[in-house]
């Protein structure tokens, strides 16, 4: 797990879109799993995105209109599963992250941490390599902070999956076995504890 | 269409005093027959000198003020059979008919604005009417010599009530045979057309002119009429000037 | 006018496209109005203008209705002392049978008669060599410099026409100057003389009409009295002005439909601006809120939308001027052969004409349908709460009463619609209007409900696609009902013309199945309703003469006037009708009304006639012949499709004595059982056709030429598809624009969880199509009352034509791979623009 932190316009968000492929470095090169990003056509790109990547965002980023199950299923039916597999593969991530009882409810029945550990998810669909996730407890009071900062740390711990994490919140950051600290778009210090 | 001539001359002449209308009188007393046969041809030449050319069988009945005639084409071929027959009034305008075998009907022909011209040639619908003297007012205005023979110069204005399409005219009476040399109309100083009456010959005593030559001065155009197989005072009959008998055909 | 350019201007550079599809509504709205007003404006000038110019000096024209009258006739008007001059004129219109060049309006004056009422010197020789080869010709023909021009002709040049005794060459013998007379019929003119126009059209000793100069000092009123007394009641006696004025009520049905269509189009646009000044006041909410806060009163800010759209009016209605004239001139062609095909009206269809009166119509239409459109987006942006508007995230939602606000309106107007089917005249039309109205109120409910409907159908095509498609359109009604209701009028419409055509072609195929069972038809020309040339009444006997023939029925139809107003006459031997033909009585028994008729008892009237004029059985008919007025009893009602202004049967033997006319427009032909109709038609040309110009129908050829006509008619119909179809490509693309501008944060999540551009298309795709779709069922909905009330306009006041309501099933699912496919092209630049977006600012977006 790492974290990313630094002050508001350092470069943090913009450093995870390029390494989510949502955005194209300017120069440079980003290399994921031996793939360098910069140079693949957009659809490349998206599939590499959705194999390889999972976003978790500040405000949740759900579809409102779907239901919490739907939301979660949404990458799977992108990638043309069969529906019977959708569906079980939904309720398998919305058991993971302790929600199956609130499948069929749309996001806005649902509290801010609620929304948060479906958008988690979501992220999770296919257990990809990498999550990242921009500012994930920002828009949470500290009670859903924590709960979801556990399950980050719990999802880590039993996946095995890399997290990067783009936080203002110290306590967030000291949870992570890596901080990069940046400032004015450079890394200024690179700490593992 | 001889007579056509003699009233263009009639409408053209008369006098102010007694003497230059007497010189007018005295024309058509010596013209005067019961009846005529010609044979005309008529060539048109325009301003493009392009010439056009008919010819038709003439023949009148009856003498001034009361005649009839009959016109019959007989070239080109395009217009043969084309028959005109104009009963002549005394006091009122002339009725005329036209007879076109193509179509096998005769048809009225209107009294139309004088100032037309008669069916493509120079004339003009007016110069082919006959004219009483006594409409008109005469004036001597000298003597010329034209083509060797002396004429009286006589201007003549519409009188009172009178309209045409010429304010007034000139016209040069011969003096040895009481004939017209020459008859131009004008409207106020511009000429309008010019009549040369040619080729005169006594037929049956009465000096004819064999050929009249009319020039339109705003179109520049002339028309030549020639007489040919002249006779006077034949015996026709009155049946033959009707419409049946344009109908029927010669 | 400070804030506009302030804040106007700025919005509009940024949304191009928008602004310039929004202005497409009133743009089309417009030019739909001032194109189709100014082509049959165009076509009812060019009549008048042919009819004026014509005229020449001509202060009265007698006519008698189409029949003509004898040549005597002229003797006794020119006896009159209140008439200085009078010329004879003979019309008729030929078909020229050049590419392009359409018909020649033939003109035959009295070469010999009198010249005062021309306005044109025939005899000048820069018009005719020689008057008297002319004359003496009868091929002989003077036409225009611009029929010359055009048809690359010089004097002395030959010109083959149609003409009663075969085809036939005319010399050209003259060239008129290209003024005056030669402009008339958009100078397709040729003149002849008179006494050849009757033999070579075959009018015997007949005139069409006479004009008259008024002797000096009598006024045209005094003069018209004069002759009205002398010639008696079959005449008319009017000024050229008034007789042009027949056309407009020739042209009524058409001028109904110009103005439904206009009605619709205009509707249309209203829509358009509605739904683009609704989207753009949601996307300005902050900047309205800004403006509020910063101290713009409520009615600053109304009146800056309010001048808005004033704004998009004015330039909508002047673009849409410009293309309506555009427009109109590229109709008037079509719509001229359109009226002179079925009324057989002299005139042609001339260059277009801008019209003031028009222009300025338009152009403040086209402001109110605009302000109409934005009035309510306006209002809604003076009511933004500053404060709402200024926080992030937070949306005002419409107030959930306004919805069941509209449904009761919407259900009180239909009740209201419903007790209108009583009424008539406007009441009637107001009911639809109501109708119409309601379904506009509801449209973003029904559009909502139809979504929610779609859905579970979209979600099975594509599971996540599908599903973001519906919703989106769920979600968000009032982006999507203005051009759901736009798209469902057009296609209202279309589908209420469709189902004119089905059911008159249904009436017509029926009525041609029970009574048209001559075998061949025997025809001076190649157009049935041309009744320029005529047969002698000797033809009748000629014909059957021949070996074959069982019976030959002359028909002669001539249209005449009834109080004033035109209906045809239909001569036929009665006695042969009643024993070949199987009549559809509507009053009066066939047993008792044909055997009065063919006794010249009476007549038996059609049933529009009936309808159109309120006449019934037992009443009685004036007519005014050239005999003098008639009354005749009507002994029976039946059904007839034979004209659209209404025709009543009349025993050619009474016709011949009231009219004296004894000419046939054709002749109905019946074999003898066993005869063979090639032999039979062979015979008829070799008999008569040396002499005679004419043409033999079969019986399927004269349903197809029927058939042919009305579908001429109809291909109105294929207009109004075309404008629904461009309602929808320019609904849809609006739609799809705020659409994908509202959702930027839901495509761009869409594709950042995986989804390919591919994907993100369908999404868009799919949304279109369930626009188009909801639009067609709507349409199809609203077509059905569109129809209904169609046919009752059609039978209560165009043509009294009663016609069975028939849904057109056919057309409807026809529409339905085409408004599809519409949906998808319009889609597509919207596609590219939902997956061009940039992600990382479309995720940030609020």
């Amino acid at each position: 797990m790492v974290a990313i932190v630094g002050p508001s316009g350092s470069g943090k968000s913009t450093l995870l879109n390029l390494i989510g492929g949502l955005d194209r470095p300017s120069e440079g090169e980003i290399t994921l799993d031996g793939e360098k990003l910069g140079n693949l056509p957009d659809d490349q790109l998206t599939r590499v995105r959705r194999d390889k990547i999972g976003f978790i965002f500040q405000f949740f980023n759900l579809l409102a209109s779907l239901s919490a199950a739907e939301n979660v299923a949404l990458p799977l039916h992108l990638r043309g599963w069969s529906r019977g597999k959708v569906r079980d593969r939904a309720e398998e991530l919305l058991e993971l992250v302790g929600l199956s009882q609130r499948a069929e409810h749309l996001p806005e029945e649902l509290s801010g941490g609620e929304r948060q550990r479906v958008a988690i998810a979501r992220a999770l669909s296919v257990y990809p390599p990498v999550l990242l996730a921009d500012e994930p407890t920002g828009n949470l009071d500290s009670v859903n902070g924590a709960g979801i900062l556990a399950l980050l740390h719990d999802l880590h711990q039993r996946l095995g999956t890399t997290i990067l994490i783009v936080t203002h919140d110290v306590t967030v950051a000291e949870g992570c076995q890596r901080i990069v600290t940046l400032r004015d778009g450079s890394i200024i210090e690179d700490r593992r504890l | 269409m001889n007579r056509v001539a003699l009233a263009v001359l009639l409408c053209a002449s008369a006098g102010l005093t007694q003497e230059v209308r007497g010189i007018i009188e005295e024309v058509q007393r010596r013209t005067r027959s019961n009846s005529q046969r010609y044979e005309g041809t008529l060539e048109v030449m325009d301003s493009r000198r392009r010439i056009t050319t008919k010819r038709w069988q003439y023949e009148r009945i009856g003498s001034f003020g009361e005649s009839k005639t009959v016109l019959r084409f007989i070239e080109p071929p395009e217009v043969k059979g084309v028959a005109l027959l104009v009963h002549n009034h005394k006091e009122r305008s002339s009725d005329q008919w036209m007879w076109t075998p193509a179509l096998q009907r005769d048809r009225r022909i209107a009294l139309q604005d004088r100032s037309t011209r008669f069916f493509g040639t120079d004339f003009s619908f007016e110069d082919l009417e006959e004219r009483d003297v006594d409409h008109y007012d005469y004036k001597l205005l000298g003597e010329e010599r034209l083509d060797g023979a002396m004429c009286w110069k006589i201007e003549s204005r519409p009188r009172g009530s009178k309209t045409s399409q010429y304010t007034h005219s000139h016209a040069w009476v011969r003096k040895d045979i009481y004939v017209f040399a020459k008859v131009e109309g004008f409207r106020d100083a511009a000429l309008v057309r010019r009549i040369l009456y040619r080729g005169y010959e006594q037929v049956m005593g009465i000096w004819t002119a064999k050929e009249l030559e009319v020039y339109d001065a705003r179109r520049e155009s002339r028309t030549v009429m020639r007489l040919e197989k002249l006779e006077y005072n034949l015996p026709l009959k009155e049946e033959d000037f009707t419409l049946q008998a344009l109908r029927r055909g010669p | 006018m400070r804030m506009l350019a302030l804040l106007t201007w700025p919005y509009v550079r940024k949304h191009r496209l928008r602004s310039l599809l929004t202005l497409a509504g009133i743009v089309i709205g417009v030019a739909v109005f001032v194109g189709m007003h100014t082509a049959n404006r165009n076509v009812g000038s060019a009549f008048a203008r042919t009819v004026d110019r014509i005229a020449g000096k001509a202060q009265l024209q007698v006519s008698a209705g189409e029949t003509g009258f004898p040549e005597e006739t002229l003797e006794k008007v020119q006896s009159l002392r209140e008439v200085g001059a009078a010329a004879p004129v003979i019309e008729a219109v030929l078909n020229t049978g050049r590419e392009g060049q359409g018909n020649l309006l033939v003109l035959g004056v009295d070469m010999t008669g009198d010249r005062s009422l021309r306005e044109y010197d025939l005899e000048d020789e820069d018009v005719i060599d020689d008057p008297l080869i002319f004359l003496a010709q009868p091929d002989s023909m003077i036409v225009s410099k611009q029929f010359a021009g055009r048809n690359g002709i010089e004097r002395g040049g030959k010109l083959k026409l149609e003409t009663m005794e075969g085809e036939k060459e005319f010399t050209v013998r003259g060239i008129m100057k290209a003024e005056g007379l030669a402009q008339a019929f958009g100078g397709n003119l040729a003149v002849m003389d008179i006494y050849a126009a009757q033999l070579v059209f075959g009018r015997g000793r007949m005139f069409d009409r006479i004009d008259i100069g008024l002797a000096e000092g009598v006024s045209v009123e005094e003069c018209r009295k004069k002759l009205e007394a002398l010639l008696g009641p079959g005449f008319q006696v009017e000024t050229p002005s008034t007789r042009s004025g027949h056309f407009e009520a020739v042209s009524r049905a058409l001028g109904i439909t110009i103005n439904i269509t206009s009605l619709f189009a205009l509707l249309i646009g209203v829509f358009i601006i509605y739904n683009s000044f609704s989207i753009a006041i949601t996307e300005r909410r902050s900047e309205i809120g800004i403006l509020r806060a910063l101290g713009a009163s409520r009615g600053r800010v109304l009146g800056m939308f309010l001048g808005e759209s004033l704004a998009a009016g004015l330039v909508g209605s002047s673009i849409g001027i410009w293309l309506g004239l555009l427009l109109g001139g590229a109709m008037t062609p079509v719509l001229g052969t359109m009226v002179q095909e079925v009324y057989g009206a002299p005139q042609a269809g001339e260059g277009s004409e801008a019209q003031w009166w028009l222009i300025a119509a338009a152009l403040g239409i086209g402001m109110l349908a605009s302000v109409a459109g934005g009035i309510l987006p306006a209002r809604a942006a003076a009511r933004v709460d500053p404060v709402k508007a200024l926080q992030k995230g937070q949306f005002q939602v419409i107030a959930a009463g306004e919805n069941r606000m509209r449904r009761l309106v919407a259900f009180a107007m239909w009740a209201v619609a419903l007790a209108c089917l009583m009424g008539e005249g406007v009441t009637f039309y107001a009911g639809y209007l109501l109708m119409v109205t309601g379904v506009i109120l509801l449209t973003p409910a029904l559009a909502g409900w139809l979504a929610r409907a779609l859905r579970p159908a979209l979600r099975w095509l594509r599971p996540v696609e599908g599903a973001l498609a519906a919703d989106s359109l769920i979600q968000a009604p009032r982006r999507t009902s203005a051009t759901v209701a736009a798209l469902m009028l057009s296609l209202a419409l279309a589908v209420g013309f469709a189902g004119i055509t089905r059911a008159t072609y249904g009436s017509l195929l029926r009525w041609m199945n029970d009574t048209l069972n001559p075998d061949l038809f025997v025809w001076p020309t190649e157009s049935i309703t041309s009744r320029t040339f005529r047969f002698p009444a000797s033809v009748e006997k000629e014909l059957s003469e021949i070996e074959g023939i069982e019976e030959v029925q002359g028909v002669r139809n001539a249209r005449v006037l009834i109080g004033g107003l035109p209906a045809m006459a239909i001569s036929v031997s009665i006695e042969i009708s009643s024993r070949r033909v199987p009549v559809m009585a509507v009053e009066g028994d066939p047993k008792e009304m044909l055997p009065l008729a063919a006794a010249g008892k009476g007549v038996i009237i059609a049933d529009n006639l009936s309808r159109l004029r309120g006449l019934h059985k037992g009443d009685m008919l004036e007519l005014d012949t050239p005999s003098g007025r008639t009354r005749l009893p009507i002994l029976g009602v039946t059904v007839d499709y034979s004209d659209q202004q209404g025709a009543f049967l009349i025993d050619r033997s009474l016709y011949r004595k009231l009219w004296r006319d004894e000419t046939l427009n054709g002749c109905r032909v019946y074999l003898k059982p066993g005869a063979s109709e090639e032999k039979v038609k062979a015979e008829i040309v070799k008999r008569l056709g040396s002499h005679r110009r004419l043409f033999i129908f079969t019986n399927e050829a004269i349903r197809e030429y029927i058939l042919n006509i009305t579908n001429q008619w109809f291909g109105l119909t294929y207009v109004q598809v075309a404008v629904a179809l461009l309602v929808a490509v320019l609904g849809i693309v609006n739609t799809l624009t705020v659409s994908i501008t509202d959702r930027r944060r839901e495509l761009a999540i869409l594709q950042a969880v995986g989804g390919l551009r591919r994907q993100v298309r369908h999404t868009i795709w799919l949304e279109a199509a369930a626009i188009g779709f909801i639009g067609l069922v709507l349409g199809l909905a609203v077509g059905a009352v569109t129809l209904y009330y169609n046919l009752e306009m059609l039978k209560r006041d165009a043509i009294g034509l009663l016609l069975p309501f028939e849904y057109p099933y056919g057309f409807a699912a026809a529409l339905l791979p085409v408004i599809l496919l519409v949906s998808f092209v319009a889609a597509l630049w919207p596609g590219e623009a939902a997956v061009r977006a940039s992600l990382v600012e479309s995720l940030e977006y609020e």
